[in-house]
């Protein structure tokens, strides 16, 4: 009925505390504002 | 609509659905939602800092901690999430405990990966006791307990999950396998088979006497007959109203609860197309307020620009230039608190300095002949010190000298009456005559 293997792959690592400046580094901002702005930027 | 306005307003219709979902314990949906409302709009704070409510109350405190921190870094001010980080680092030992959980349960999902699934389940099984609330392991542990059919331990994972996180589809999912397998299931089956299977006598059983005989032949058929009949008859006037009423109530039930979660579903809609609503006269009145500062030329931003341009001749030494802004700012305008001193240092340079200039810019136009001009820089010169007489006299001569009688005797005649003891008091009833 459960294919393990399958269903390991849904389990992503947990972030660790050490870990949040770079997480942070990394997040994507980007916004719906943003996204408008640089589509009228390069019109 | 300002495109700008529309994504917000779509940013807190996510966020309130959010919220909803966070309150009815939907953890895994309300994390799914506030994403989509901080993809709409980045800096709307409650959203950010809620999802790092349900990421903490789900285990995961490393992201929750990044969401609080991108939150106070996109607005410093009046946050709760300070609050919120000031909390975690307040709590004794809290954060090194919530990073042996993730570091426990990353190295147990590494475990799991490469075969060594015993390992996995004893980090975890110790880290569920610090950490129930941790949705993501208590859901790897039931995995891995299923994997060794051990599924009543899999549903108290799966239960404690739930706890948190009451509508997790992988939760759910997991916890309809550990059902159909855990031994409660089986007892159910069992009773269901028992209703139908013969039994040993027990002390309660009657035994019937020998001298009972049943009917045979056709008493017999008449009775199995007459037994049908009376069937039929007790089914219909007793058995089907009864099930009858109660299918109808079964459904009127049912209909009723489906009304109610229609009403509530409709009054959240109501309250969402209020608050739409709201925003959009909000917005409006913002368009309105935003054009009429930056069309009407007594506006804020005119104000502001003028006193830019007076600063800028100041800069280039050109009093004449700043003296000529100056008379045409509103200063009233620019006392809100963000450049008061600089505004106020100028109308105290113009008090002294200002108002010479304008007068002697009125002799020159004066000397040229140009009365109007001669007028125009006097009347300014008088904005800035209102009790120069001798600018009043002058305007006086420069209507005299251009013919306009009228005009000049008002000016005389204000000197006269209103300034009787000044120099120019005599000097003003000769220019007029009398």
């Amino acid at each position: 009925m459960l294919d393990f293997e399958e269903e390991l792959k849904n389990f992503q690592p947990s972030m660790e505390i050490g870990n949040v400046e770079d997480a942070i580094g990394r997040e994507d901002l980007t916004d719906m504002t943003d996204l408008m702005m640089e589509l009228l930027n390069n019109k | 609509m300002d495109t700008g306005m529309r994504n917000r307003q779509i940013s807190n219709a996510y966020y309130n659905v959010g919220l909803e979902k966070a309150k009815e314990r939907d953890l895994t949906g309300a994390v799914q939602v506030l994403k989509k409302s901080l993809r709409f709009h980045k800096y709307q704070t409650d959203a950010r800092n809620l999802l790092g409510l349900v990421y903490h109350e789900m285990g995961e405190v490393g992201a929750a901690l990044a969401q609080w921190i991108i939150s106070l870094n996109l607005q410093e001010e009046n946050n709760l999430a300070e609050g919120y980080l000031k909390a975690l680092q307040n709590a004794s030992g809290y954060l090194d405990m919530a990073d042996q959980a993730a570091k426990k349960y990353n190295q147990s999902l590494h475990y799991a990966r490469n075969d060594n699934e015993d390992l996995a389940v004893l980090l975890l099984m110790r880290m569920v006791e610090e950490m129930p609330n941790y949705v993501k392991a208590q859901q790897l542990l039931a995995l891995l307990y299923m994997h060794h059919e051990d599924y009543t331990k899999a549903g108290r994972c799966l239960f404690q999950a739930m706890k948190v996180d009451r509508f997790s589809p992988l939760t759910q999912r997991y916890m309809t396998v550990a059902k159909a397998h855990t031994g409660k299931a089986e007892v159910e089956k069992r009773k269901l088979k028992n209703a139908f299977s013969h039994r040993q006598m027990q002390d309660d059983d009657i035994i019937l006497p020998p001298s009972y005989k049943e009917n045979t032949g056709l008493q017999s058929v008449l009775n199995i007959l007459a037994g049908l009949v009376m069937g039929v008859v007790v089914v219909f006037f007793l058995v089907t109203p009864t099930i009858r009423d109660s299918i109808i109530s079964k459904y009127k039930e049912e209909i009723r609860q489906g009304l109610e979660l229609v009403n509530q579903k409709s009054l959240q809609i109501d309250e969402l197309n209020r608050k739409l609503e709201e925003a959009s006269e909000a917005q409006q009145e913002a368009e309105s307020s935003l054009e009429a500062m930056v069309n009407d030329s007594g506006s804020v931003i005119s104000q502001y620009q003028r006193l830019a341009q007076i600063l800028q001749a100041y800069r280039s030494e050109d009093m004449r230039t700043a003296v000529q802004f100056y008379v045409e700012t509103d200063f009233s305008v620019l006392a809100d608190g963000v450049l008061d001193e600089i505004a106020s240092w100028v109308q105290q340079d113009m008090a002294v300095n200002g108002y010479p200039v304008l007068e002697q810019m009125g002799d020159e136009a004066a000397a040229r002949g140009n009365t109007d001009q001669a007028v125009n820089y006097y009347q300014k010169s008088l904005q800035i010190n209102g009790g120069n007489i001798g600018v009043i006299y002058k305007i006086g001569m420069a209507y005299k000298n251009a013919g306009n009688v009228d005009q000049a005797n008002e000016f005389f005649g204000e000197i006269i009456m209103n300034h009787s003891d000044s120099e120019y008091a005599a000097q003003a009833k000769e220019a007029r005559g009398f």
